[in-house]
């Protein structure tokens, strides 16, 4: 019984960081096929920003008069922070989205002094995607580690210990992250169903060229998208600001599981997600419970490596075929 | 039925293979039931098309009626969910697409696929040089840009022409690979008069000068009504009618398809 | 000039085998242009300081890693972040085998071990991935987490149980004691450390560049290119799409295999540091800032990255790694194609203002051809 428990214990966190850190890159990877290895460090910055202002740091800032963090009440303090984290990066990935992703700011500038666009968009531009949002990713890592140092002072884990089987236990926090990986599946799904935006980013996705002259603005789109998936990100670093140390290269611990998770995942973010976390999750728990976290992270990649050779489609593929299927018989 | 060896015309191959399998050898092209399904949707169902050696076939339909998804069948460049298809009495059904290319097919596809980025020539050299090298090469490459009109914009880039022109150089690159049988997806899409009439041109004079079987995917009435031996209507995945130009286009079930009222066929 | 007909004709048809479209240089002053670069790395060690000849023989190792990219991805297409898979495989083969195997001998078949083993992980890889239809960015994708897994299983092989004859994997902290490469039987007669190993570096480099412009201008390199542009149309004209990038992709093995070799020749050591993703994104920034359908853009980019790099550590410490993420930024942005066509384009725009009066009603295919 004990080992059962232990597993299931331990798939919880699991599944939570690889859905938490995998949403951001799939909503953008998904719509606007781009690829963003900046992705970890978005998720570094909301940790960050979220470290920062639980120790104060918007009472620093100029024309602040007070720290807004500080005059809260205890509990409300740290998600105030995680609120700010998220704003923060969400911000962050807009002009990151305005200057490189889109191009419209140089291109805005060069029109207005030799006349014509420098930059083309990088959407569906794979390939180029990738190597311009590595080069941000060293920037980032850099710059923050020359602006802040090689580590903060971190936030302590709330909700303590939970207890089980013979004498184990689990940081509370842990498994409520769980639950939230769920809600933000959640929450997603009603965004992309019930809203205008979910509406126009679904069409977009579906068929660009349609959408246009349909009259979506897809440019606006884009842009709403990356800040989404930016603020997702940053949400994911606030979250995880109280379990890690935050020092500037931490986004690499998630970078690698997000871009597994999306590709296991595939073409459907909500879906492919869930499943993507709920496989691989499955996976590395199973592994690093009898054999240690380095074969947990192994099994988890080469499983990864499994589905992209044998379901290249992604999970969510498999939803596909299995509801056609039906469609198909009756 | 199988054909027997006497009254065959000499210049069409012919195999044991071939007698095997009861087909009848001026069949070049058979599809035998072939279906595709893409999850709820039946794009082609259960199709029996044949194309005789030296024939040129025109296949016409309502958009949406299934006619690339039958030429990418055919090509292998997509795979049946049921069915066969035979070229030259032999089973090409799992066939990759080279090797099917290798044995005497060809395509020219419905949007432009030229390289872009290399010169006419190039483009000319790369169906040709696999088949031939030194001076037959080059004599081919040579003949290969006069026929398509492009001899003086030889070191032009692809992307420079104009459509028709990149049109003739396709089809051009997809003769030069002395196929048995071209499958030609909308030739003539965006041209002018006299470019379609150029390309009607091009056309019949393969078929009659190299025996080259077509299938031809087109709107163009006037322009099928030119070059087309028969004519086979495609709707909602099913062959629908066959037969003459003539016979087409005065059937009354034929112009109720295209103006998209039901019909009892 | 050669009176000799017959090694003019052998000459002659070398110097036609080396120019084409897919490469660029094809005149009298590009080559006299390589020539003069060619004799100046010849007597670099007459020149630059000892330090700087060790360094520069490390930048030409990895050059090779370098092209092996750009075959791979600038004339075929495939995007692999694996290159540094096969040079460490390598790497750690080579260490392995010349641990083991005492002298000279011992060094050269590890050479050959690790380039054939790094061939044959590229060509199962391959195989598994084209023969399985997995296609463009998921290849990309593949490949990276190929990488990842290498490096977090050689990660942990730190103790007694992971050690092969002599040598130790050493998990983390890597195999240290790899000897030099060398040639003889018993007694080695030319050991390559120093001096001897820039000239084999420079020499593999220049054997390679010939070698792969000889290649990227025959019916293969044409076909390569084909399938860069439009795998479907030319798997349509008739070629074995699959076996051709398989074919490439081990080859790239191969010689990003020999990188490795040399590298570690250099260093007398390697970790799984090699395997990192900052590692592996390394030949792509090199290749992709170079110009990646070039083979002149990767090497120079190597080549100067990494001595920017060095100097920038030495005199501006934290500020190098923006630097380069700057410098990966502006080329993908401003320049897609990379430094040097877009420097190519530069000169050539420089040479049609000069010719002002002339009109040329042609159009420049966008294409390699310079003149």
């Amino acid at each position: 019984m004990a080992p059962g428990v232990d597993l299931l214990v331990q798939f919880f966190p699991s599944f939570a960081k690889i859905v938490l850190a995998a949403t951001g890159l799939a909503i953008i990877f998904g719509i606007m096929g781009v690829i963003n290895l900046a992705h970890g460090e978005f998720i570094m910055v909301g940790a960050y920003a979220t470290t920062l202002a639980y120790n104060g740091a918007l009472g620093a800032l100029p024309l602040v008069p007070v720290d807004p963090i500080g005059v809260l009440p205890g509990a409300v303090q740290l998600p105030a922070a995680m609120l700010t984290g998220v704003l923060v990066t969400a911000l962050f990935g807009l002009v990151v989205e305005r200057t490189v992703i889109s191009g419209a700011v140089p291109n805005w500038i060069a029109e207005r002094t030799i006349g014509r666009p420098v930059v083309k968009p990088m959407y569906d531009r794979l390939l180029d995607s990738m190597v311009a949002t590595w080069g941000i990713s060293l920037i980032m890592v850099q710059l923050v580690r020359n602006l802040y140092g090689n580590s903060l002072n971190g936030i302590g884990i709330p909700f303590g210990q939970f207890s089980y089987g013979n004498g184990l236990s689990i940081s509370t926090y842990k498994l409520v992250l769980a639950g939230v990986a769920a809600l933000v599946l959640l929450l997603l799904y009603v965004v992309f169903v019930r809203t205008d935006y979910g509406m126009r980013a679904r069409a977009t996705i579906q068929n660009e060229g349609m959408a246009k002259s349909l009259g979506v603005d897809t440019e606006r789109t884009y842009m709403a998208t990356f800040a989404l998936g930016s603020g997702l990100a940053g949400l994911t670093g606030a979250l995880y600001a109280p379990l890690q140390t935050i020092v500037p290269g931490m986004g690499g611990g998630f970078l690698v599981e997000a871009f597994v998770a999306v590709v296991v995942g595939g073409a459907s973010v909500v879906v492919g997600t869930l499943l993507a976390g709920g496989l691989l999750g499955f996976v590395y728990a199973l592994f690093a419970n009898v054999w240690g976290t380095f074969a947990g992270r192994i099994m988890l990649l080469v499983v990864a490596i499994l589905v992209i050779r044998f379901v290249p489609q992604g999970l969510s593929s498999l939803v596909e075929r299995i509801r056609d299927r039906w469609a198909e018989v009756s | 039925m199988s054909d027997t060896a006497d009254g065959m015309d000499p210049a069409v191959k012919q195999t044991s293979a071939e007698l095997a399998t009861g087909v009848d050898t001026d069949t070049i092209l058979k599809t035998e039931g072939i279906t595709k399904r893409f999850g709820g949707l039946t794009a082609i169902d259960d199709v029996d098309f044949d194309v005789e050696a030296g024939e040129l076939r025109c296949l016409i339909g309502p958009n949406g009626a299934g006619k690339s998804t039958l030429l990418n069948l055919i090509t292998g460049a997509l795979s049946p969910s049921e069915g066969e298809v035979y070229f030259r009495g032999h089973d090409i059904t799992e066939m990759d697409p080279h090797e099917r290319i290798r044995r005497g097919l060809s395509i020219k596809f419905q949007v432009p696929s030229v390289y872009e980025d290399l010169t006419v020539r190039e483009n000319v050299r790369l169906p040709i040089q696999r088949l031939a090298s030194g001076a037959e090469r080059d004599e081919r490459m040579a003949d290969a840009l006069a026929a398509a009109g492009l001899s003086a914009k030889a070191d032009v880039a692809a992307s420079a022409l104009s459509h028709g022109e990149q049109q003739q150089l396709e089809i051009g690159m997809a003769a030069s690979l002395d196929p048995d049988l071209l499958l030609l997806d909308e030739p003539v899409a965006g041209l002018s008069v006299d470019e379609r009439a150029e390309i009607a041109e091009r056309i019949t004079q393969l078929n009659e000068e190299r025996s080259i079987a077509f299938v031809v995917i087109e709107h163009d009435t006037d322009f099928v009504a030119e070059i087309a031996d028969h004519v086979t209507v495609l709707h909602q995945g099913e062959t629908f009618r066959e037969g003459s130009i003539e016979e087409i286009e005065t059937d009354p079930e034929v112009q109720r398809i295209y103006l998209g009222g039901e019909t009892d066929a | 000039m050669a009176t000799d007909a017959d090694s003019a004709g052998v000459l002659g048809r070398f110097v036609d085998a080396i120019h084409g479209p897919n490469t660029m240089g094809e005149s009298r002053r590009f080559w006299a242009a390589f020539g003069v670069v060619a004799l100046l790395m010849v007597t670099f060690p007459l020149y630059m300081l000892e330090s700087a000849v060790t360094n520069m023989s490390q930048y030409l190792a990895l050059t090779l890693l370098a092209l092996s990219l750009a075959v791979v991805w600038g004339f075929t297409g495939v995007l692999s972040f694996g290159q540094v898979a096969f040079f460490a495989v390598a790497g750690y083969t080579y260490g392995i085998v010349g641990i083991n195997v005492a002298g000279p001998l011992g060094t050269m078949a590890g050479l050959f071990v690790a380039v054939g083993v790094a061939a044959l992980f590229a060509a199962v890889l391959g195989y598994f991935m084209f023969y399985g239809g997995v296609s463009d960015v998921y290849v990309t994708i593949m490949t990276l987490v190929v990488v990842l897994v290498l490096k977090t299983f050689l990660d942990q092989t730190a103790g007694d149980k992971w050690t092969i004859g002599e040598a130790a994997l050493g998990g983390f902290n890597g195999m240290p004691g790899i000897p030099d490469l060398a040639l003889g039987i018993g007694e080695p007669f030319l050991v390559f450390d120093d001096f001897t190993l820039f000239y084999a570096a420079l020499l593999a480099l220049l054997v390679t560049y010939l070698g792969l412009r000889a290649l990227l201008n025959s019916d293969y390199g044409r076909v390569m290119v084909a399938i860069r542009e439009d795998e479907d149309r030319t798997e349509m004209l008739g070629y074995d799409v699959k076996r051709v990038k398989l074919t490439v992709f081990t080859f790239g093995g191969a010689l990003a295999g020999l990188s490795g070799v040399l590298y570690v020749t250099y260093f007398n050591y390697i970790s799984p540091s090699e395997l990192s993703l900052t590692a592996a994104s390394l030949p792509v920034i090199w290749v992709a800032v170079g110009g990646r359908k070039t083979l002149l853009g990767p090497i120079v980019a190597t080549v100067a990255i990494e001595r920017l790099g060095l100097f920038l550590s030495v005199n501006v410490g934290d500020w190098a790694f923006v630097i380069n993420g700057l410098l990966l930024l502006v080329i993908v942005l401003l320049l897609p194609e990379g430094l040097v066509p877009g420097l190519r384009d530069l000169v050539s725009w420089i040479g049609d203002r000069r010719d002002e009066g002339g009109t040329d009603d042609t159009t420049e295919p966008s294409g390699e051809v310079i003149e």
